[in-house]
């Protein structure tokens, strides 16, 4: 039925995980699986984890996923970016030396999971939309680099030997895409 | 608080990322939990990996993949221990083992704190008195700070309550403790024993016990 996913609107995303929240629907799961699992797969490849090791900590986040879908605040993120911080963290914690203490209670303390804080500039979904559009604007080569750096935590002069151009070209893309990204976020500083 | 010091683009974008060394993660993520402005840029950033991960080509997918998920979603969730979060030292440290204060010279107190970090940078809280002031001192490795309580200055400004200090091996600097406040801190410090800098000299003996 969901067997190839291409987009998936934010709405509906929400929608499948209140409905895994408050009825356990198997089937909200099956669909958010569906797009999220191959992409989020994709992701850790190319942050560096092995196929097998992707495809696992693919499946532990949608089934994280699952676990937490009362925790999810929609008015906080986007279904993708609380999946997206969930792969983060799971990928974090599974290449820590140290099992004991795990990280992403670091991550959960700078993103409290209780009450709104006062002190955010903008609604959570106001400010999504700015940073989506943000992006949308952005030239490929800036998305390029941003990518890079982001999502494969490439260093700077890696980038620039992998695109074939110069370091300095790097950063002031970058540069660029933060400027353009605070632009829309109504960050002067 | 009045924060004028913030972490680097880039340290806030490999922080969101997940790519930052978890040492150096604790620091940042110390100034995030004090900064409302960067706590947006962070939010942001993660956002932008939200919209990145809708974006993304989807892999295939082993056939029983969806079967496999589904047949381990009812599974019991192990218990996830409780932090233990104390009013001695700051939230973040609360997943690590943190030591005892001890005296290193010179109004100067310091406490390690066991954070795992794959270059070898070490996370301690340190303690000066008011009116002290530090060594002249360059950098081997960073050298990032959060200020938790009372201020410094060197070259580079004030340093107060929340201010995050980016130095590297290009910085040399001289601290000042300003008077009126013990200044206490958060720091996550490359390089190994051998420094040349100030802390690395004053570390040394207690290290090695």
């Amino acid at each position: 039925m969901h067997e190839k996913a291409d987009r998936i609107t934010p709405e509906r995303a929400a929608a499948l995980v209140r409905a895994i929240a408050t009825r356990r629907d198997r089937d909200a799961f099956k669909e958010l699986f569906n797009f999220y699992a191959p992409r989020v797969q994709t992701m850790l490849m190319r942050s560096g984890a092995t196929n097998e090791m992707a495809e696992d900590l693919a499946q532990e986040t949608l089934i994280a996923v699952w676990r937490k879908a009362e925790s999810y605040h929609p008015e906080r993120a986007t279904v993708s970016t609380w999946i997206f911080t969930i792969a983060r963290n799971r990928r974090i914690d599974r290449f820590r030396t140290d099992q004991r203490a795990q990280l992403h209670h670091v991550y959960e303390l700078v993103q409290p999971t209780g009450a709104l804080p006062p002190d955010l500039p903008l609604e959570a979904v106001e400010r999504e939309g700015r940073v989506r559009t943000a992006l949308d604007g952005l030239p490929e080569e800036q998305v390029r680099v941003v990518e890079l750096s982001f999502f494969e935590g490439q260093a700077h002069g890696d980038i620039a030997k992998r695109l074939g151009i110069p370091l300095g070209t790097v950063k002031s893309r970058l540069r660029l895409a933060m400027a353009r990204l605070r632009d829309f976020l109504g960050d002067t500083r | 608080m009045t924060i004028t010091h913030h972490p680097s683009d880039e340290t806030l974008a490999a922080f969101a990322s997940g790519t930052l060394d978890e040492a150096r993660s604790v620091v940042v993520a110390a100034h995030v939990c004090l900064c409302a402005q960067c706590r947006a840029t962070a939010n942001a950033l993660e956002q932008f990996g939200g919209a990145l991960l809708e974006r993304t080509n989807p892999a295939v997918l082993r056939a029983e993949a969806l079967n496999s998920a589904l047949s381990r979603i009812d599974e019991a969730v192990p218990p996830v221990s409780a932090r233990r979060m104390s009013l001695d030292y700051p939230d973040v440290l609360a997943p690590y083992d943190v030591g005892q204060w001890r005296w290193i010279g010179r109004g100067l107190y310091w406490r390690k704190a066991q954070v795992p970090s794959y270059d070898g940078t070490r996370v301690f809280m340190l303690k000066a008195a008011p009116g002290s002031s530090l060594p002249h001192h360059g950098h081997s490795g960073i050298e990032w700070t959060c200020i938790l309580q009372g201020a410094f200055r060197h070259n580079l400004g004030r340093y107060g309550p929340g201010d995050f200090d980016e130095a590297d091996n290009s910085v040399e600097h001289t601290p000042f403790v300003e008077r009126g406040a013990t200044c206490v801190c958060l720091v996550a410090l490359q390089g190994n024993l051998e420094l040349r800098g100030w802390i690395g000299k004053l570390l040394q003996p207690f290290v090695r016990l």
